[in-house]
C-alpha cells in the first residue's frame, strides 16, 4: 500500500513541517510581549531548577563513600521518570498528530507518501512531547556538569544521548497509538488516554506529597533521602534505554569508569530500529487506521440519564439560567478534557487539607501558637489561591468553550446581562462551596475560633465573587475558539494574566486584613475586649476589603459585558 | 416587517456595508445576492443582533434590534452561514435548548422538536451527539432550530451550502410554504437558481452597496437600459453579472 515515489519528491520534510514553523513565527511576530514573558518565566524556572539540583548534587559529594552511588541512582531515577512521562506523552500526542489533526486530510489528498507523512508527523510528535523533558531535564544535566566540573565532552555527550533517548519513546508512542486506533475509535481512545494521564498525574502528585518531601528540609531528612536513594532498587536492567543513557553520562562525568560509546551505540541503534519499525507499520496500515479513526462515537440510544437528571436538578431555577446550567454541565461531563480536571482538583484538595493536618502546632509552645495564628491568616490567602487556580481552569475558559456556537445564544431573545448572571452563578456557587469548605475544615485543624473563621469565610465570599467576575471578563477579552481543550485554553496568555490578577487581588486583601486580624488574634489570646477606636479601625479595614472586592466584581462584570457584546467567534 | 435604514458598518477605513436601505413586507421572500466579500453576512449579522452597526437602524417586526433586542429576536429565526453547534449535545438536546431560549412551552417543545427532526430527516440520529453529524445534517439541524419557535421572520445566510439536491428541494418547498403562511424570509445565497425560482424580490449587494433591488423583471429591465451592453440572455445570472460589472467599472 505504498504510494507513488513521485510523492516523496513533491513534498520534502521541511516543506511538510513549514506550516507549524510559520504558525509559530507568526504567533511570535504578533505577540512579542507574550513570547518575552514566556521566555522570562522559562528562564526563571530553569534557574530555580538548576539551583535545586546543584545543591542536591553538591550535598551528595560530601558523602564520601556513597557520593558516586547516589549520583548514579539520582540520574537513573531521572531518566526512568522522564522515560515514563515521555511514553505517555508521546502516545497522547501521536493520537492527535497522526489521526485527529485537521490537516491530515489535506495531506492524504495530496501526492505525499505515507513514509513522508510518517516522517513529518513523527517530528511533530517528538517535539510536542519532549519540550517538558527538556524544560525539567536540561537544568539537571547542567547541574551535573557543574558539580562534577565536567569538560565539553560531557555536554556534547548529553546532547548526543538525548537525541536517541527522545526518539525511542516517540517511536513506542506511535506504535501504541496506531495499535489503539486500529481497535478503538480515535475519540474514545483519546478520551481514555486523557483521563488516564490526568489520573496518573493526580496520583503522582498525591504520592509525592504523602511521602512528606518536607523532611528533606532537615539534615536528618536529607540523610534519610540519601539512604533511600542508596537503597533504591531502580530498574537498572542492562536492556533498558534509561540504563544506557545513565551509563553514558556517568562515564562522561568521570564518576565511574564505563563504556559511553558502547551505550551510546545501544541507544542510537535501538532508536533507529524502533523508528524504522514505526515507519514500516504506519506505512502499511495508516490508511486503515486513519479511516477507522474517523468513525464517530455512537452513544446509547434513547435514554441519556445525565441530561434528564440535570433538567430535574435545574427545575427550580429561572428559565434561562436553568437552560444554561443543563447545557453547560451536560457538555462538561461529556467532554473528558474538562471533567478529567476534577481528578487533579481532588488531589489538590486532599493535599491541601493534609498539609494542615501535619503542621507542628500542637506542642504548646509560644512558637507553635504564633505559627498557628500566622498559618490561620495565610489560610485565607491559600484558600483563595486554590480557588483562583480552579477558576483559571474552569471559569476563564467558560466563554471560549461556547465556541463558534456562540451565535445560538446571541441570536436568541436573551440579554447579555442574563447570560452573564447565569455564567456567574454557575461558577460562583461551586467555587464558593469549595473555598468556604477549605477554610472551615482547615481552621478546625488549626483550632481557630468560630468568630475569626466566620470573618475569614465572609472575606472569602467577596474575594471569590471578584475572582469569578474577573475570570469571565478575562475569558471574554482573550477568547480562544480554536481549542476545545479547557486545559489548553487556560494556559494561554490571557489565562496567565488572569492568574496574576487573582494573585494581586489576594495579596491586596491579605495586606488590608493583616493588621485587623492580628489585632483580633491578640485580643482573643489576651482575653481583652476590642476598644472603641480600634473597633472602628478594624471595621473600616474590613469595609475596605468588602468595598474593594465589590468594586472589582463590578468592573469585571462591566468589562465582560462589553467584550461579550463584541465577541465574534 | 424588516426595515433597514441607512445601515452602515465600517472597520477602520474599510466600509463593509454602506448606507443600506431596505424594506421587506410580511410574507415576502427576499433574496440577497452579491459577490464574495460584498457584505451579505455582515448585513445579516447586524440584522440579527450579532454585530453592532456603525450607524443606522434595523427594525424587525417593529422592534429596533438595538433598543428592543429581545423582542426583535423573539420573532426571528436565524440560520448562520457555518453551522457551528454544541458537539457534545444530541440533536434533540440542542433543539430543546434553543426552544427553551425562545420560551417555547415545554410540552409543545417536545412535540415540536420531534416533528422538526422528522421533517428534516434527523429522527434516526436525534439521540446521537452532534459531533457525529455530517455537515448536511448539522445544516438541517440548524434549520430545525431556527423554526422551533415558529418565527415570523427567518434570516438565512447561505442555507443551501453543503445540501444535497433533495435537501435543497425540500428547503425551497419549505420556504415557499412558510412565506405563503405569512413568514417573512430574508435569504442570502450564491445560488442564482434558488433566487430566481423562489424570491419575490432580489437585492444585489456589491462592495457594501445595494446596487439593485426589485423583482426579476425589474432587474432585467434595469440591466437592459445600459446602451453599451450587448444583447444578452435574461437569466438572473446575466443580470447579476452585468449589474455588478457596471458597478465595478464605475468604481
Amino acid at each position: 500500500m505504498r504510494r507513488a515515489v513521485a510523492g516523496e519528491a513533491a513534498a520534502s520534510l521541511p516543506h511538510l513541517l513549514s506550516p507549524r514553523l510559520l504558525a509559530a513565527r507568526n504567533a511570535l511576530a504578533r505577540a512579542p510581549m507574550r513570547a518575552l514573558l514566556l521566555a522570562l518565566v522559562t528562564a526563571l524556572f530553569w534557574a530555580g531548577s538548576f539551583v535545586l539540583f546543584e545543591r542536591t548534587l553538591a550535598y551528595f559529594q560530601t558523602i564520601t563513600a556513597l557520593g558516586p552511588l547516589l549520583t548514579q541512582r539520582l540520574l537513573v531515577m531521572l531518566f526512568v521518570s522522564f522515560f515514563a512521562l515521555l511514553v505517555i506523552s508521546n502516545v497522547v500526542t501521536a493520537l492527535s498528530t497522526f489521526y485527529l489533526a485537521a490537516d491530515v486530510r489535506l495531506l492524504l489528498a495530496a501526492p505525499v507518501s505515507y513514509r513522508r507523512l510518517h516522517q513529518a508527523r513523527f517530528v511533530e510528535t517528538l517535539v510536542a512531547s519532549s519540550w517538558m523533558v527538556l524544560l525539567f531535564g536540561l537544568p539537571a544535566f547542567l547541574a551535573y556538569g557543574v558539580v562534577y566540573d565536567a569538560g565539553p565532552l560531557f555536554y556534547a555527550g548529553t546532547l548526543a544521548t538525548l537525541v536517541p533517548f527522545l526518539i525511542i519513546p516517540a517511536a513506542i508512542g506511535v506504535l501504541i497509538t496506531t495499535a489503539l486506533v486500529l481497535v478503538f475509535p480515535a475519540r474514545r481512545a483519546r478520551d481514555g488516554l486523557l483521563v488516564a494521564s490526568v489520573a496518573l498525574a493526580a496520583a503522582g502528585y498525591l504520592a509525592l506529597r504523602l511521602v512528606q518531601p518536607e523532611r528533606l528540609a532537615s539534615p536528618a531528612g536529607f540523610a534519610g533521602f540519601a539512604a533511600f536513594l542508596a537503597a533504591f532498587e531502580a530498574p537498572a536492567s542492562p536492556f533498558l534505554p534509561t540504563t544506557w543513557a545513565a551509563e553514558v553520562l556517568i562515564a562522561l562525568l568521570g564518576a565511574r569508569a564505563g563504556e559511553p560509546l558502547f551505550y551510546l551505540g545501544m541507544l542510537a541503534s535501538t532508536a533507529a530500529v524502533l523508528y524504522l519499525a514505526s515507519a514500516g507499520v504506519v506505512e502499511r496500515v495508516f490508511l486503515i487506521a486513519w479511516s477507522h479513526a474517523q468513525e464517530g462515537r455512537s452513544g446509547p440510544r434513547g435514554a441519556r440519564p445525565l441530561a434528564r437528571w440535570l433538567r430535574r436538578a435545574a427545575a427550580p431555577l429561572p428559565r434561562t439560567p436553568a437552560l444554561l446550567f443543563v447545557k453547560d454541565l451536560t457538555i462538561f461531563f461529556r467532554d473528558a478534557s474538562q471533567w478529567s480536571q476534577l481528578l487533579l482538583l481532588l488531589a489538590l484538595v486532599i493535599v491541601y487539607v493534609y498539609n494542615f493536618s501535619v503542621l507542628p502546632i500542637d506542642d504548646g509552645s509560644t512558637l507553635a501558637a504564633t505559627l498557628r495564628d500566622v498559618v490561620a491568616f495565610c489560610n485565607l490567602g491559600l484558600a483563595a489561591f486554590v480557588t483562583s487556580a480552579v477558576a483559571v481552569r474552569f471559569v476563564y475558559p467558560a466563554v471560549s468553550l461556547e465556541g463558534r456556537a456562540w451565535w445560538a445564544l446571541r441570536a436568541a431573545p436573551v440579554s447579555l446581562t442574563t447570560l452573564w448572571w447565569s455564567k456567574f452563578v454557575i461558577a460562583f456557587i461551586p467555587l464558593g462551596i469549595l473555598g468556604e469548605a477549605l477554610v472551615a475544615v482547615t481552621n478546625r485543624f488549626l483550632g481557630v475560633t468560630p468568630g475569626l473563621t466566620a470573618v475569614f469565610m465572609a472575606t472569602l465570599v467577596f474575594v471569590i465573587a471578584a475572582i469569578v467576575s474577573l475570570g469571565l471578563a478575562f475569558g471574554a477579552a482573550y477568547p480562544r475558539f480554536d481549542s476545545r481543550n479547557a486545559a489548553q485554553i487556560s494556559t494561554g496568555f490571557g489565562g496567565v494574566v488572569y492568574m496574576l490578577s487573582c494573585l494581586g487581588v489576594i495579596a491586596a486583601v491579605i495586606a488590608l486584613e493583616a493588621w485587623p486580624v492580628s489585632r483580633l488574634f491578640w485580643h482573643g489570646a489576651a482575653a481583652v475586649p476590642v476598644g472603641g477606636v480600634e473597633r472602628v479601625a478594624i471595621a473600616l479595614a474590613f469595609a475596605a476589603v468588602a468595598g474593594g472586592t465589590t468594586a472589582l466584581w463590578a468592573i469585571g462584570r462591566r468589562a465582560a459585558l462589553r467584550y461579550l457584546a463584541d465577541l465574534q467567534p | 416587517m424588516i426595515r433597514c435604514i441607512a445601515l452602515r458598518k465600517t472597520y477602520g477605513s474599510v466600509v463593509a456595508v454602506d448606507d443600506l436601505d431596505l424594506e421587506i413586507e410580511t410574507g415576502e421572500i427576499f433574496g440577497f445576492l452579491g459577490p464574495n466579500g460584498a457584505g451579505k453576512t455582515t448585513t445579516i449579522r447586524m440584522m440579527v443582533g450579532l454585530l453592532a452597526p456603525t450607524s443606522g437602524t434595523v427594525t424587525l417586526g417593529g422592534h429596533d434590534i438595538r433598543l428592543e433586542p429581545e423582542a426583535a429576536k423573539a420573532l426571528t429565526g436565524y440560520v448562520p452561514d457555518q453551522p457551528a453547534l454544541y458537539d457534545k449535545l444530541t440533536g434533540l438536546e440542542f433543539l430543546r435548548f434553543v426552544g427553551g431560549l425562545y420560551a417555547v412551552d415545554a410540552s409543545d417543545l417536545e412535540r415540536r422538536g420531534a416533528d422538526l427532526l422528522e421533517e428534516f430527516g434527523l429522527e434516526a440520529c436525534a439521540d446521537e451527539l452532534i459531533e457525529t453529524y455530517s455537515h448536511g445534517m448539522k445544516q438541517r439541524l440548524t434549520l430545525a432550530a431556527a423554526l422551533i419557535h415558529r418565527p415570523k421572520i427567518l434570516l438565512l445566510d447561505e442555507p443551501m451550502v453543503g445540501m444535497d439536491p433533495q435537501g435543497a428541494l425540500a428547503l425551497r418547498r419549505l420556504l415557499a410554504g412558510l412565506a405563503a403562511g405569512g413568514v417573512t424570509i430574508f435569504l442570502s445565497t450564491h445560488s442564482l437558481g434558488v433566487a430566481e425560482e423562489l424570491c419575490d424580490r432580489i437585492g444585489i449587494l456589491d462592495r457594501g452597496r445595494l446596487v439593485a433591488i426589485g423583482s426579476l423583471p425589474e432587474l432585467r429591465a434595469r440591466a437592459a437600459e445600459r446602451p453599451d451592453l450587448e444583447p444578452f440572455d435574461t437569466s438572473l445570472e446575466a443580470v447579476f453579472l452585468s449589474l455588478t460589472a457596471i458597478v465595478g467599472g464605475e468604481g
